[in-house]
């Protein structure tokens, strides 16, 4: 309970919950963050570009000092973390079952009320709108992904909003304590967690192009795939383009990532479970003879056929990209 | 105990819902990598020595000017300036060309250029004339093909905001101009709230198959809307032209709100050759208007202006049959003909739909005077009456639309960034591409004719964003290169253009590429300053103005030396281009010109650079284009004395003599 308290008074300094607005002339990201006190644009100028584009379709301007919750809702979360201390120092189980609640009924209460924010600004849309596309509404998805006009929305809890789930799952687990129907608690609360992390696709060869080297994907041995938090599909066409794009991208908004397996081609592997073979004899799309394989266990099979030099993903992450049409020494 | 259980049940089924939805959440669609055809690169290589298949005009825009660009690669092979001054070849400021920019207003050096029209013959391209509208001060250029060169423009009385313009008849017989902005006509000095009263649009018919002799010959004077792009029928609907309109509403403040209420405004279909008639019939009245016609003489390569002071003017009661107007939703932008003739199709910008009119229903329509209402005096026919069928779910805020060879239609989206490409007898969406990003015009070579090419569509678009490696905030326009010879249409390329394109024209190369003018002949040169030889080359003074005719050849200019020109005085410089080879044009800049730019003569030909010394001294003058391999030497000095100064009047140039050997030279 005490790491429930510090997660909830944690979650009172970065945002909450996130609205992405994806759409073809945004290629560098769109979008919303729900604080506990505010709304920002996940860029400084985003809540301005994105009333911009809401007038035309007559929807009333998102101002943060109009929505009342947002001054409540501090010293809610205050109060939360504030009692989950002295439930933690009590360690009563009525204790820890009554704040359980509680909290739980905030969570209700809160996504009911982003509901209606939401409901409100996607329906009272101003008849004198300039858009008027009949039977459309605005509503953003409350949780998942909702295609309005030319815009994909994806509202996903951001940070904070984890780190209250985690609280409250945490709180379960204290009431759990003991009880072998904890286990399989924890479990589903795994299992539920792990459903959420976006998969990758397949990549169409001579269709798909690489997002840092711009060239058409034209071998299946080759290449990888990330897969960002708002389901956002970035394609390579070999490992060393991923790795060399990783290197300048926001890491934080990357839900997976993924290589081909060269005995596999086609095949997309958890690059961090994968194994990588450095400098190996096959040449590689961008030439730096980098190639992936399953497992560690796998690229050390074919080490002895292909040469190179064993790596783990993370040995990638570290050093630098081998660059030169030879491969290391 | 039982509280207890409650509560996990409780805490165990939000669990399951939240588990739910989070695998919603991860149902969304994936975000789009950038997908080229696989075959791309090859499709677009132009071989070295290798020529493009198309040359494609693209309007520039705030830039008042023409980029001409060689598909499928993409090469920019020359800007043709039209509206706005361009100190690269002095276009605009030599005294040969300065008149072309003249208007009512007084010189004025830019515009901005949005609409190029190639001349037509059987409403096919045929590559004589390029036509272009000056969007600010309303104004229609015609560039001559065979030169590539501005030579023509007409300015247009009791427009404001010429952007419907020009698109011209079916064999040029008049290309249109509209007005954007109506304004009182004549335009006087009344309160703006007056609007409704006082504000008129208007429709000119330019007659544009005669060089030299563009003039208007007729205005219809119509309802204040704004008028947006037009097209003009061909084959069954020859004769007829089809405008959008906007701002039917007649608001004079906050259009983007105000001017969006209507569910539809209209396209105006105009019946030209009826008011041809009418005006023929002496039905048209000659109003009072200042406006100027610029023109190039051929020969001389002189521009001469003309102060016009009257437009035969008449209005749709003066001659009953001459407009329709067919509602059309919502804010309509592009307004395009098919190739037969037949399908009238207008982007809304606003609108959910792409309306498609049948030109035989509308006939039909009027015929039966099916009407809804009239507009002083305008039959509105009924929608049901004239629509074919709409395009439903097309995309987002559509505005062009283009045809192919098989019966397809492209149209722009705009909001939604993409080409969609449906077919125009089912109105059936068939295939979508994304542009990137937020495409306006759209350009299938002759896919405004009735004989259109189905091998490329080009998108032009609004914003680049991430398209090239970044310049600050400023950045290059972008265009994009599909195929649509296969079912799916396939990007091929992207390529930077400059200004701001909007719409474009493109023409098969081999319909003009070998009637290139390579030089102008000098024997035929019949400017009044002409030199055509060294021997004629002279200067003389006339009060403060002196003349130098001047001659340029590998690697001199005669004379080079100039002597006797006194401050206060304005020095012309005639200099006559004596080669006659190809690709070999001179140069001619002066130190200290605060008043132009350069002078770029092409062979055979004469330009003048107006002079006024501001200051006494030497001061040296040279070649500004790499001519020759002695280019470096292609230079001369001109003396400029006190004023009062006693130095007589010479312009020499030296005779070859044997220099002494260098001294240390052994």
């Amino acid at each position: 309970m005490l790491m429930a308290s510090v997660l909830v008074a944690g979650a009172l300094a970065v945002p909450l919950w996130r609205i992405d607005l994806i759409a073809p002339q945004y290629p560098e990201g769109l979008g919303l963050l729900i604080r506990a006190n505010t709304i920002t644009g996940i860029k400084p100028q985003d809540l301005k570009s994105i009333n911009g584009l809401n007038h035309y379709i007559g929807m009333a301007e998102i101002v943060p000092e109009s929505i009342p919750e947002l001054r409540y809702m501090p010293y809610i979360l205050m109060a939360f973390a504030g009692a989950a201390l002295l439930v933690a120092i009590r360690a009563n189980r009525t204790a820890i079952l009554s704040w359980l609640v509680a909290f739980g009924l905030l969570g209700v209460a809160g996504m009911a009320d982003m509901y209606k924010w939401g409901y409100d600004y996607g329906h009272n849309l101003s008849p004198n709108a300039i858009i008027k596309v009949p039977g459309m509404s605005y509503q953003p998805p409350l949780i998942g992904s909702k295609k309005m006009l030319n815009f994909r929305a994806v509202s996903l809890p951001a940070a904070g909003g984890w780190m209250l789930g985690l609280a409250g799952g945490l709180a379960f687990a204290a009431l759990m304590v003991g009880r072998r129907r904890g286990t399989v608690a924890a479990l589903a609360v795994a299992a539920a967690a792990a459903a959420c992390t976006p998969g990758p696709r397949e990549i169409v060869l001579h269709q798909d192009a690489c997002s840092y080297c711009r060239m058409t994907i034209s071998d299946a041995r080759f290449g990888g795939q990330v897969v960002m938090r708002t389901g956002k599909i970035e394609t390579f066409d070999s490992v060393e383009c991923l790795v060399s794009w990783r290197r300048t991208a926001d890491t934080t908004a990357i839900a997976g990532t993924y290589v081909m397996d060269l005995e596999h081609p086609g095949t997309l592997v958890n690059a961090e479970t994968a194994g990588f073979l450095r400098g190996a004899t096959v040449a590689s799309p961008m030439g730096g003879a980098m190639v992936a394989f399953a497992t560690p266990a796998a690229a050390a099979t074919k080490q002895s056929a292909l040469g190179g030099t064993l790596a783990t993903w993370d040995d990638l992450q570290r050093e630098p990209t081998t660059q030169s049409g030879v491969g290391s020494p | 105990m039982s509280k207890v259980s409650t509560g996990r049940v409780l805490i165990g089924g939000a669990a399951v819902v939240a588990a739910s939805l989070l695998v919603y959440a991860c149902a969304g669609g994936s975000g789009g990598a950038s997908v080229a055809a696989g075959d791309a690169a090859a499709r677009v290589y132009v071989a070295p020595g290798s020529y493009d298949e198309f040359y494609a005009f693209m309007s520039g825009g705030f830039n008042g000017q023409i980029g001409v660009y060689g598909l499928p690669s993409g090469r920019r092979l020359k800007t043709i300036p039209v509206f706005s001054q361009y100190p690269e070849n002095g276009y605009g400021y030599t005294e040969e060309t300065k008149p072309l920019l003249n208007t009512s207003f007084g010189m004025i050096p830019w515009d901005d250029t949005h609409h190029p029209a190639l001349s037509q013959t059987n409403g096919e391209d045929d590559g004589r004339w390029l036509f272009i509208n000056g969007n600010n001060t309303p104004r229609v250029a015609r560039i001559e093909l065979t030169r590539m060169e501005t030579e023509e423009i007409i300015e247009i009385p009791n427009a404001a905001g010429n952007h419907g313009s020009p698109f011209v008849t079916e064999n040029t017989e008049y290309l249109v101009a509209s007005t954007r902005f109506s304004v009182p006509v004549p335009n006087r000095d009344v309160p703006i709230g007056d609007f409704k009263k006082a504000f008129k649009g208007q429709i000119s018919f330019v007659v544009a198959n005669e060089p030299g002799k563009m003039r208007i010959a007729f205005q219809l004077v119509v309802p204040g809307f704004s008028y947006d792009l037009a097209r003009s029928g061909k084959g069954p609907s020859h004769g007829w032209m089809f405008l959008s309109t906007y701002n039917t509403e007649q608001a004079n403040s906050l259009l983007e709100v105000n001017a969006s209420q209507n569910d539809k405004d209209y396209v105006a279909a105009v019946n030209w050759k009826a008011i041809e008639s009418c005006a023929k019939a002496g039905k048209a009245r000659p109003a009072a208007a200042e406006y100027m016609h610029n023109y190039m003489d051929e020969k001389s390569r002189v521009a001469k202006s003309e102060r016009m002071t009257s437009v035969p003017q008449l209005t749709p009661a003066d001659c009953p049959g001459s407009i329709y107007f067919m509602p059309t939703p919502k804010s309509p932008h592009g307004a395009d003909v098919d190739p037969t003739g037949e399908y009238i199709t207008a982007g809304g910008k606003l609108a959910s739909v792409i309306p498609v009119h049948s030109f035989s229903k509308m006939t039909k329509a009027i015929e039966g005077k099916e009407f809804a209402g009239e507009i002083d005096g305008i039959p509105v026919l009924k929608y049901e009456s004239t629509i074919a069928g709409e395009v439903t779910n097309p995309g987002l805020g559509p505005l062009h639309t283009q045809f192919d060879d098989k019966g397809f239609a492209y149209t722009s989206f705009f909001l939604s960034s993409e080409i969609v490409k449906w077919n125009v007898e089912t109105r059936e969406v068939v295939d979508r591409v994304p542009t990137y990003y937020s495409i306006g015009h759209l350009l299938v070579p002759g896919g405004g004719t009735s004989k259109p090419t189905g091998k490329y569509v080009v998108a032009m678009n609004k914003i680049t964003k991430d398209r090239y490696l970044p310049t600050g905030p400023e950045l290059t326009q972008s265009a994009q290169l599909y195929d649509i010879t296969g079912d799916k249409m396939k990007l091929l390329l992207d390529f930077p253009t400059e200004g701001e394109p909007h719409y474009a024209q493109a023409i098969l190369a081999s319909k003009i590429k070998d009637r290139q003018v390579k030089f102008f002949t000098l024997a035929e040169n019949t400017h009044p300053q002409v030199a055509k030889t060294e021997a004629a080359a002279g200067i003389s003074r006339q009060g403060r103005a002196v003349h130098v005719k001047m001659t340029s050849i590998r690697s001199h200019f005669a004379p080079d030396n100039i002597e006797g020109v006194r401050l206060g005085d304005t020095v012309y410089f005639h200099v006559t281009n004596l080669e006659q080879d190809w690709d070999i044009p001179h140069g001619f800049a002066v130190m200290g010109n605060a008043q132009a730019a350069e002078l770029l003569i092409m062979p055979g030909e004469t330009r003048t650079l107006k002079w006024v010394p501001t200051k006494v001294g030497v001061h040296p003058f040279y070649c500004t284009d790499f001519c020759s391999a002695l280019h470096q030497e292609m230079q001369g000095y001109i003396r400029v004395s006190a004023p009062g100064s006693a130095v007589a009047l010479t312009a020499t140039l030296s005779k070859p003599t044997t220099a002494p050997a260098p001294a240390g030279n052994k």
